[in-house]
């Protein structure tokens, strides 16, 4: 039986990143929150491996989830990254298509179509994985 | 096979409504060594897909619709993971952003920029490997 797929949550309200550790546990993920770009980049950097990486883009300071989304990017195996912003503009969206991330919501997120969405993402990569 | 080295050269599909675009874009790509395949609708494209590996796709993002392409370009970014997928719209906003995110695709252009422009574009993204009758490796 496949492990349960885990899930870094990152954002600085701390309201909205508890919920969302709700939402993806309860989609059976195993999630954990980080609510700072800088815990969350530690955890990353300190041999954590999770299957998503799911960023906001506005915490200490303006589009700082970015540099999440990149650090999570660099890892290998590299982790789905998505980035979840109230913030979205043509700057950071586009700064966001460069790195070339898996997924773009925007808040309000739609909690089905994300979560529908993830859970897609996912089993594309362990399918891939497993055709390696 | 191990050790076997198949050397072929590189494919294209550029799926777009207009003939005019698609021998642009055909001329573009066939000068920089690409063997290029056009599609004018979904059905081509699909057969398309079904008969040759692409390791570039150029898709509008209109075809008999606007923003029918975006799901063309997400099943070919799925279809063909390591295909660079560029998308030709008529916007850059941040839905236009969001869409290509979320489709796999890897850039877009402005659907007025000139087909030879593009090409030069996305081979200047695809680097060195992807210069002029390079052969695909593996």
């Amino acid at each position: 039986m496949p492990s349960k797929p885990s899930i870094l949550i990152v954002d600085d309200e701390v309201n909205v990143a508890r919920t969302l550790k709700m939402v993806f546990e309860h989609e059976g993920y195993e999630a954990t929150t980080a609510f700072s770009s800088a815990e969350a980049i530690e955890l990353l950097s300190n041999s954590h491996r999770f299957d998503v990486v799911m960023t906001d883009l506005n915490m200490e300071k303006e589009d700082i989830g970015l540099e999440v989304a990149r650090k999570a990017m660099d890892l290998v195996p590299r982790p789905v990254v998505v980035i979840c912003t109230g913030f979205a503009s043509t700057l950071n969206a586009r700064a966001a298509l460069k790195i070339n991330i898996d997924y773009l919501a925007t808040k309000p997120a739609d909690l089905k179509e994300l979560t529908n969405a993830l859970n897609r993402l996912v089993m594309l990569r362990r399918a891939s994985k497993e055709g390696a | 096979m191990a050790g076997t080295n198949i050397s072929q050269p590189k494919m294209a599909l550029v799926v777009h409504a207009d003939m005019g675009v698609l021998s642009g874009f055909q001329g573009a790509l066939t000068q920089n060594g690409f063997v290029t395949i056009v599609a004018r609708d979904v059905p081509t494209t699909l057969l398309a897909m079904t008969q040759h590996y692409f390791d570039l796709a150029i898709v509008s993002s209109h075809l008999a619709e606007p923003g029918d392409g975006w799901p063309i370009a997400g099943v070919l970014h799925l279809a063909f993971p390591k295909c660079f997928v560029a998308v030709l719209a008529p916007e850059t906003s941040v839905l236009t952003l969001q869409a290509a995110i979320n489709n796999g695709v890897r850039e877009i252009y402005h659907q007025s920029t000139p087909a030879a422009e593009v090409v030069a574009a996305i081979l200047a993204e695809l680097g060195p490997s992807a210069g002029k009758h390079s052969k695909k490796l593996q």
